[in-house]
């Protein structure tokens, strides 16, 4: 299945893109698509570990089994106020 | 609980904002949070911020936060404004009012909203060097 995986912030700086699409085996997870998404674009992997995840509008860990139709979201920590 | 999130790229305008207030008889406290942009981040001097925000996430993050304060606060209503896109130093960029009974549950609520959004709501600021 194909996942859409959008960036924000300066991470769309570290990919030169704001989206990109990922084309995953059913039942595979987050943590499964983050590989992929890493080895397309190295200078994010260095933020892995702060990195925040969503899918839809909703935080998940690395574990979440990927759906059909499921929107990944990547970011930064948030610095809203 | 009433509700009210406004993301907006305008200036906050407060003397609006105090107008629209409703609070009932039963309430004994109103609280107000103004967040405004400072010259400094970190030790850089800037002009401005730039605030981003993934908008759609952002309005179920809130919406989030406040089913929580409703569950854990009596508070009667909590409106909440955020600036996006430039904002200058001096300016406003978050103003933030919690309606109560009382002082203690409204001074806790807001410091935990406000806590809280920093925490999880994705927003992000750029600083606009001056």
């Amino acid at each position: 299945m194909r996942v859409p995986v959008h960036f924000y912030s300066y991470f769309k700086d570290l990919t030169g893109c704001t989206q990109a699409e990922e084309e995953i085996p059913a039942n595979h997870t987050l943590a499964d698509l983050l590989k992929l998404v890493f080895h397309r674009f190295p200078k994010l992997a260095a933020m892995e570990k702060a990195m925040l995840v969503a899918v839809g509008v909703d935080y998940q860990p690395r574990n979440y089994v990927l759906k059909d139709g499921d929107e990944v979201s990547l970011f930064p920590p948030v610095q809203g106020g | 609980m009433k509700r009210q999130l406004t993301i907006t790229s305008q200036p906050i305008d407060e003397p609006a904002l105090l107008r629209e207030r409703k609070a009932s008889s039963a309430m004994g406290a109103v609280i107000y949070f103004l967040g405004v942009v400072r010259e400094t981040e970190g030790e850089k001097h800037i002009s401005a911020i730039e605030y981003e925000a993934f908008q759609k996430m952002v309005e179920h993050q809130f919406q989030l936060l406040f089913d929580s304060m409703e569950k854990r606060w009596p508070i009667e209503s909590v409106r909440l404004v955020h600036r996006v896109g430039v904002v200058k130093v001096n300016e406003p960029s978050l103003w933030v009012e919690v309606v109560a009974p009382h002082r203690g549950e409204a001074f806790a609520a807001c410091q935990w909203l406000i806590d809280e959004m920093k925490r999880v709501v994705p927003i992000w600021k750029k600083p606009i060097s001056s």
